[in-house]
């Protein structure tokens, strides 16, 4: 087992580990440090249980409250008006944060794992923003004619400016996979798509 | 014929009148939609103050005390200024109404503040200024033209679209610039980072590239120059992928390089003392490059 199969394998086991997990958690100690972050986050979420659970008297207030502005007619004697989460699935509720962070951990971790990997594989530059190449302009072009339609000429003008230069770029890279300067060149590209999309979006235009 | 010419002098006369009257009609609703307002707020060392500003420009300059000083022109009632201070942090934005447009929506903002306060300044279509400062100073905007000047010991960042840049006398600055069409000129700014990326804007480097700091001009299509005396210490590379470069300044050539040193596409070496030397890298895809000797009238 390798470590992304491990890191794979970790949502779907709950509790302890299967032979080959442990013999792996015994020689990396990167997925071991791993294994060990997420079981405290796991634990610590489970001491929030107690001290988070609300008293009765707050949902009984809530009741009232809703009931006085009309919002609630029929009262319920033996619960609450709003269900309990806690209530309803006991422990297990402490799973779904649980699970995001593990999640997030994970997805964190494999991130690092993978750059290093790429640049294993083959010496094709890697974009700094990997999704920009997928960003509809047409879509950006939109927004900033909603918004700001007095800018919408030059956005699009710079827009074909800087998708020229990512195409330009990205032929050096093919033609010469190891030019450090192309591959930067590329990377300035995305770069500077992406801050036009970042300046599109942002707050001052709306 | 009396009563013909009397009856034109008249209706002239009435002409002119009307005339008049709409002259100032337009007048006093000009007055009357603009307007001025003025903040003040009470600060302590470093503090925070940005402006956001749809539509119009932002200059700010130092303060005499700990005291930021807003003023407002507002174009028309179609536009407000909201102010908030929390704590150390002032902040300013224009706030468009129903039916704001470029032109109504403009609010010019003269501001003060402390020295050494960082300052966020944005604005979509006006100019940006900032002199004076040894904060932080960080100015933002798809047209902003912006202006910087005798900044020293400070982060200056600066992101435009088509708005052209001028950085002049920044000392020890850590200089991030990033314009897309806009035209780049830096005149005597230095620091331990000095790095401007364009996709398309020419990029005009005057000064002495400073003493140990790494400077990187990067341009996609557009041209590069950097003019600079002769007793610049520097070690220089130089690349055009596409495009021409040329050197005016004999260069202590260099053995190895990690790119091919294509005669007219590249050059690459060191001038003045290695230790205090400064690394210089230019960079366009199909711009040219032109490293050029300062003469003494510059």
């Amino acid at each position: 087992m390798n470590c992304v199969e491990l890191q794979q394998s970790l949502a779907e086991v709950e509790e302890g580990n299967s032979t080959e997990q442990r013999a792996h958690l015994r020689a990396c100690p990167a997925c071991s440090a791993l294994v060990k972050d997420l079981s405290l986050i796991v634990a610590e979420a489970r001491e929030l249980q107690a001290a988070d659970e609300p008293s009765p008297r707050v949902w009984n207030s809530i009741e009232t409250a809703l009931r006085r502005e009309g919002l609630i007619r029929s009262p319920r004697a033996a619960r609450p008006p709003v269900s309990s989460f806690g209530t309803r699935w006991g422990t297990a509720r402490w799973l779904v944060p649980a699970a995001a962070m593990l999640l997030l951990a994970l997805g964190i971790h494999m991130r690092q794992q993978s750059v290093p990997n790429q640049f294993a594989r083959q010496a094709s530059v890697t974009v700094p923003v990997a999704n920009a190449s997928d960003l509809n302009d047409d879509d950006l072009l939109q927004e900033v004619a909603d918004i700001a339609p007095e800018l919408k000429t030059q956005y699009e003008e710079n827009l074909r400016r800087v998708n020229e230069s990512i195409r330009d770029a990205q032929g050096v890279v093919d033609e010469s996979p190891n030019d450090e300067d192309a591959r930067r060149s590329l990377m300035d590209a995305y770069q500077q798509k992406s801050m036009l999309f970042e300046m599109a979006m942002d707050r001052s235009l709306q | 014929m009396a009563d013909q010419q009397a009856w034109g002098s008249c209706n002239m006369a009435s002409k002119r009148a009307a005339k008049l009257v709409a002259i100032g009609v337009i007048v006093a609703g000009t007055l009357v939609a603009e307007s001025k307002k003025e903040y003040h707020f009470s600060v302590g060392p470093r503090a925070g103050v940005s402006v956001m500003n749809p539509y119009g420009s932002i200059s700010v300059k130092p303060s005499l005390n700990n005291t930021v000083v807003v003023n407002a022109f507002l174009h028309s009632d179609k536009v407000e200024v909201d102010n908030n201070q929390n704590g150390n942090r002032v902040d300013i934005q224009s706030h468009l109404l129903a039916g704001a447009d470029a032109d109504s929506g403009r609010v010019d903002y003269e501001v003060l503040v402390p020295a050494d306060a960082s300052v966020t300044l944005h604005s979509n279509t006006g100019s940006l200024h900032a002199e004076k400062l040894h904060g932080d100073v960080s100015l933002e905007g798809p047209g902003a033209a912006v202006d910087v000047r005798d900044v020293s010991d400070a982060h200056v960042h600066v992101k435009t679209m088509n708005g052209a840049v001028n950085l002049d006398n920044i000392q020890n600055g850590h200089v991030e610039v990033d314009s897309l069409s806009g035209d780049v000129t830096l005149r005597g700014v230095t620091g331990p980072l000095v790095q401007v990326v364009s996709t398309s804007g020419r990029i005009n480097y005057i000064g002495d590239f400073g003493n140990g700091g790494e400077y990187r001009l990067t341009s996609h299509s557009g041209d590069i120059e950097a003019t600079i005396p002769e007793w610049t210490s520097a070690d220089v590379s130089a690349r055009s992928v596409r495009g021409e470069v040329h050197d005016d300044i004999p260069l202590q050539p260099k053995n190895h390089t990690w790119f091919p040193l294509d005669k007219g596409r590249a050059f690459a070496g060191t001038m003045g003392r290695v230790a205090v030397s400064s690394t210089v890298v230019l960079r366009t895809f199909s711009g040219k490059i032109h490293l050029r000797k300062r003469s003494e009238k510059q």
